[in-house]
């Protein structure tokens, strides 16, 4: 009987080796292990083997039986394995062929500039206000000191609906809307379009601006200054330099431009900078304390500054952009490569 | 406006690089917007003699010259016939390179060598107002006693550097060399030198020859003198060459001399011809109502009111302040002449130029303001001129009319400490007196007072911020640079925040563009033709027009965004780009009334236009839900009224409360005409503004059930005319309390079905919240919906 066990496990194990499908590893699982295997049949016939015999020809056959179970548990892991490989060899792919779904597409330049220029503010405690376009003439002018006939009016050549409303020419009627309608004190940052009388190769009739103001006690030149520092860093990197000149706006004394390292060249000048190496990005200067007074703030106790940078030429530069009526243009070959 | 480097040496002892000035200039508030040597392209020109000429032997039209150039010799060809022995020319040898373009290197003309060229005054850069025989076709025969072999540029004046400075609006003082020259001495912490206003006059009296009457209130100041026995001729080169470099014509002495002054002193002047000054008469007023007067820039224009002229006893003979009438001018025949040197009213002066479309080195002064007391020094220097000429004898006596209070020096305090906290950092106080005082403002400092003397030419100064943008300005910003400390250290805590519509704008860009749009950016000035392209007939045609507008193409503010779009994608289209999907946030302009009487309503919108292959109005209709399906808002779909959209394919989304807050759908097949567009377009609009003012969506979860949700498939047949809307709202009441959602997955017509039917399959969920839905149950439930869609619709099961 051993000898019998015996070879049943020898042939049960070459079988299995052998099985090279799940199919025929079955065969083999039914052929020795099946209700009518060789084993089971010994098993089944254990009755017929001599009482003294029958314990040690069972312990044999149950360990004959837990080796074949083994032997073919793990040779279906492993033909199942090699299964799923075969299968996925079958899906294999070109990675190199089109992605499917829809493709992303872009924020405008502009947006984006925007949006990171909002962010900037926001984080510094600044309040991201909108308002109109089309103003009166004393919001956009007279109650930011250029009374009608002024010289500054020839700064800025203003496009009119009537005589006394205006398409706003800078974003600065904000101040005024904010200093009649805000308690100091306040941070505000107003993003917008003004509109010019001018149309040429480098101007545009529209263009964007923003518009920062802080009214409070205690604030002027060196914390606009410090703060201008900053948000140039976050705009344009931690290496920018920046160059302030005196200026004149009729709401502002004193009145500064600030400058930034030109990042078309870098700084090594260039013809955007005319060789300067720097770039106007802001006008900027504390509050004319008449302006204060006109809007109804007490200019004894509080004190104020005004910044604004243009921005459609910032990001002109920062994209490379080579033609500033690609802006407006819409084409999509430019904004495919904004995404 | 330009200014002369040698004119500034009048005042200021400069010896410093050109480039490094400027740099100084712009930083201390007068910015350089460039500045040119006046002999960049006269270098290698000499001054030579003409020692003898022959004919070419090979060539009949050339000649063969020789030339002395004081240290040497040289033979020049050419094919001028002007030129003679002994002329005294300009020569350009090897090297040279002209304003015109032409470089000079020796050359070969059949066999005989030539060293250079001989130069026109156009090569040279001048004309004949510079210089006698400068505007002749042909070379430029120089005066005899002209050195031989000096430098072109010295010999002819031609040496100067030319600052092109950007003086801004605050500072009128400054469109004057001696105000550029005032500013220098601040920033060098140089003493100012003034010219010569000194001058010999002949006795008599001016009030013999001349009286004045100033008729109108603006006018407050107008001097006059008088100077007889002119000799009118060439002023001598130093004084052209100065008007010259500053791109003025030069003309007569007399004339000159008002020039002159004009940009020295910044005081624009006047020369009449006495002879023509009916009455011996000036009197300034305002001008009669369609009062005509021919000036000199070959014009006739039509006055009113509103203007100003200067007049004798009959005619007016000056648009005041602008531009001079021909009847009275000085010419040539001249022998007498009344200089005015006035003050006008800004603004008179600003709208005339302006509505007559006249701009003068005058009125472009006059418009910036002229103070009170520049005539005095102003006229003293062109008699000062007058005497230094020799061109004329000056009678005794200046008329005077001054109608305001004249302060020539204004008294103000300010308090030191204010300035410094304006600052944010305290100036070295002696610095700031140098500082003040360097600048004519004579200063001194008690305590925490600081009184400074303000001369009449500062009206820009009043209080304590003015103060300090003058000393900061000359000080230099760079200060900051070392200041320690951050912004907002002595100041409030504020937090930042945003306005809500720009934080609902944002989330929707950016789902369109996951969803693959592309953001533009259009004008919102558009052509008043949009509104009938886009077959509009409401209140939205009610356009607002600008009264000065660029071109007509933008001469209205939009009151709709889909024009832009619309030629967004004809644009596109033509030059080849496909698959177009483009949105764009911006406003329109709603007038209340026209014409306009008070601000219109400015209206933000969301609008987003497809041209893509395959696009259909339910992919549209995808992004609309999914823009809106994380706003707190129920809306309803009713067929759109939009003129522009197709009127069966379309949708105007209307919210709970009635408002209209967008629509979508395809373009109407005419307006797609209308734009040339070959390709179908889909387009959306939404009103941000509303949807923005929506409170935050609040959400509130139900339970979700233990038990499984099973799912019945059912298709039924049903006429044409019967929407997938109204099937769904009805499955949902049949289902019950049992409903969980319902799916349309399938729509099929054939003829089988017949005509006007189609079969809509629809898969049914259905959950219970408190037990397995039997299989005879969900029968039921199939049975109730079935019933009720043929009893309502007359729905039949598709078998």
């Amino acid at each position: 009987m051993k000898e019998k066990l015996d070879l049943i496990l020898k042939n049960g194990l070459d079988e299995i080796e052998k099985a090279n499908d799940l199919k025929s590893l079955d065969d083999a699982r039914v052929k020795f292990l099946g209700k009518q295997g060789e084993l089971t049949s010994i098993l089944r016939n254990m009755k017929e083997i001599p009482p003294e015999e029958r314990k040690s020809v069972g312990m044999q056959a149950n360990v004959v039986r837990e080796k074949l179970e083994n032997a073919i548990s793990s040779k279906q892991e492993k033909l199942e394995e090699e299964n799923l490989i075969s299968e996925m060899e079958k899906e294999r792919v070109d990675i190199t062929l089109p992605s499917k779904g829809t493709k992303k597409g872009s924020l405008h330049p502009l947006t984006r500039f925007n949006n990171k220029f909002m962010e900037i503010c926001v984080e510094m405690g600044f309040t991201v206000i909108q308002g109109p376009e089309i103003d009166t003439d004393y919001y956009n002018f007279e109650a930011l000191n250029v009374p009608k006939n002024h010289p500054a009016r020839d700064m800025q050549d203003s496009l009119y609906i009537t005589d006394n409303i205006v398409l706003r020419t800078q974003t600065s009627n904000m101040q005024v809307h904010a200093m009649e309608t805000l308690k100091p004190p306040f941070k505000i940052v107003c993003p917008g379009r003004v509109y010019r009388n001018d149309d040429d190769s480098s101007h545009s009739p529209i263009f964007n601006q923003f518009e920062a103001l802080v009214v409070d006690e205690n604030v002027g030149l060196k914390d606009l200054m410090k703060m201008i520092d900053t948000i140039l860093k976050r705009l344009f990197g931690e290496d920018v330099k920046m160059r302030v000149r005196p200026s004149y706006f009729p709401f502002t004394e004193p009145s500064i431009e600030i400058d930034a390292t030109c990042q078309m060249c870098g700084g090594k000048g260039c013809s955007l900078c005319k060789g300067s190496g720097f770039s106007e990005v802001f006008g900027a200067g504390v509050v004319n304390p008449k302006v204060l007074e006109m809007s109804g703030i007490d200019s004894k106790k509080y004190s104020g500054f005004a910044f604004g940078p243009g921005i459609d030429r910032s990001v002109m530069v920062l994209n490379k952009i080579p033609n500033i009526k690609y802006l407006f243009r819409n084409d999509m070959r430019f904004l495919k490569q904004m995404r | 406006m330009k200014v002369s480097y040698n004119w500034l040496k009048d005042f200021v002892d400069i010896d410093i690089p050109v480039s490094e000035l400027c740099e100084k200039l712009s930083t201390s508030g007068f910015e350089v917007e460039e500045y040119s040597f006046q002999n960049e392209h006269l270098h290698d020109v000499y001054v030579g003699k003409i020692t003898k000429i022959e004919k070419h032997k090979e060539a009949d039209r050339l000649q063969v010259c020789q030339v002395d150039v004081g240290e040497k010799s040289v033979q020049i060809i050419t094919s001028a016939t002007n030129v003679f022995e002994g002329a005294v020319v300009p020569v350009a040898l090897e090297g040279a390179d002209l304003v015109n373009g032409v470089k000079i290197k020796p050359t070969n003309f059949r066999g005989v060598k030539s060293d250079g060229m001989f130069c026109s005054g156009e090569e040279l850069g001048i004309d004949e107002n510079y210089i006698e025989g400068g505007g002749v076709n042909g070379i430029l025969i120089l005066p005899n006693d002209t050195k031989v072999g000096a430098k072109i540029d010295d010999a002819l004046l031609l040496n100067d550097v030319v600052l092109d400075i950007n003086v801004t609006p605050n500072r009128p003082d400054c469109n004057s060399v001696i105000g550029i020259a005032r500013e220098i001495c601040a920033i060098y912490n140089k003493p100012f030198k003034d010219v010569d206003y000194s001058y010999k006059t002949i006795g008599d009296d001016v009030k013999n020859y001349i009286s004045v009457d100033v008729k109108t209130k603006k006018c407050p100041r107008y001097m006059a003198s008088y100077v007889k026995d002119l000799k009118l001729t060439r002023s001598p080169l130093w004084l052209r060459s100065r008007l010259f470099a500053v791109g003025i014509k030069p003309i007569n002495t007399i004339v000159d001399i008002t020039n002159y002054v004009l940009v020295e002193q910044g005081q624009p002047m006047h020369a009449f011809d006495y002879k023509h000054l009916a009455g011996s008469k000036i009197v300034v007023r305002d001008a009669k109502e369609n009062e005509k007067i021919a000036v000199l820039n070959g014009n006739t224009y039509t006055l009113n009111a509103d203007d100003m002229v200067i007049a004798d006893s009959v005619k007016p003979v000056v648009i005041a302040g602008i531009i001079g009438g021909v009847n009275s001018c000085v010419e040539k025949d001249t022998t007498e002449t009344i200089f005015e040197c006035a003050v006008f009213d800004l603004k008179s002066v600003r709208l005339t130029s302006r509505k007559i479309g006249v701009m003068t080195d005058s009125s472009l002064r006059y418009s910036k303001g002229i103070y009170l007391s520049s005539p005095v020094k102003a006229l003293k220097r062109a008699l000062n001129l007058v005497s230094t000429l020799g061109c004329g004898k000056i009678v005794d006596g200046i008329i005077d009319i001054c109608n305001q209070k004249e302060v020539v020096e204004r008294k103000i305090t300010a308090s030191m400490s204010k300035i410094d906290k304006i600052l944010g950092v305290e100036i070295d106080r002696k610095r700031v007196l140098q500082i003040l005082n360097g600048l004519g403002i004579k200063s001194t400092l008690n305590d925490d007072i600081l009184t400074c003397l303000l001369p009449y030419y500062r009206e820009d100064i009043e209080n304590e911020n003015d103060l300090a943008e003058e000393l900061i300005r000359i000080y230099g910003y760079e200060v900051y640079n070392n200041v320690e400390g951050g912004a907002f250290e002595h100041s409030s805590v504020t937090i930042g925040a945003y306005e809500p519509r720009l934080v609902l704008e944002n989330k929707m860009k950016n789902s369109l563009v996951d969803y693959g749009f592309y953001e533009t950016l259009n004008y919102s000035l558009y052509s008043p033709t949009a509104i009938s392209k886009l077959m509009i007939d409401d209140e939205r045609k009610n356009i607002i027009r600008l009264a000065n507008p660029i071109s007509d193409d933008l001469s209205t503010v939009r009151t709709v965004m889909a024009h832009a779009l619309l030629l967004d994608i004809h644009y596109n289209l033509s030059v080849g780009n496909k698959n177009l999907k483009f949105f764009e946030t911006g406003r329109v302009y709603l007038p209340k009334s026209l014409p306009l009487k008070e601000l219109p309503l400015e209206n933000n919108r969301l609008s987003i236009a497809v041209c893509e292959n395959g696009y259909d109005f339910f992919m549209l209709k995808n992004v609309i839900e999914n823009l809106l399906v994380s706003l707190p808002i129920e809306y309803k779909l009713e067929r759109s009224k939009e003129p522009y959209l197709h009127s069966g394919v379309s949708a105007d989304i209307i919210a709970s409360d009635g408002t209209k807050i967008g629509w979508f759908g395809k373009i109407h097949k005419k307006v797609l005409k209308n734009y040339d567009i070959q390709d179908d377009v889909y387009y959306a609009e939404l009103d941000t503004d509303y949807l923005s003012k929506l409170p935050e969506k609040k959400y509130a979860t139900k339970e979700l059930s233990k038990f499984p949700t099973v799912e019945r498939d059912i298709a039924v047949v049903v006429d044409e005319k019967v929407t997938n809307g109204e099937l769904i709202s009805a499955i949902k009441s049949a289902c019950g309390k049992h409903f969980s959602e319902v799916e349309l997955f399938d729509v099929y017509r054939s003829e089988a079905l017949g005509a006007d039917k189609k079969s809509f399959a629809y898969k049914i969920r259905l959950v219970s919240e408190d037990k397995t839905l039997t299989a005879d149950e969900i029968n039921g439930i199939i049975k109730k919906v079935l019933k009720s869609l043929e009893f309502r619709f007359g729905a039949k099961l598709r078998v």
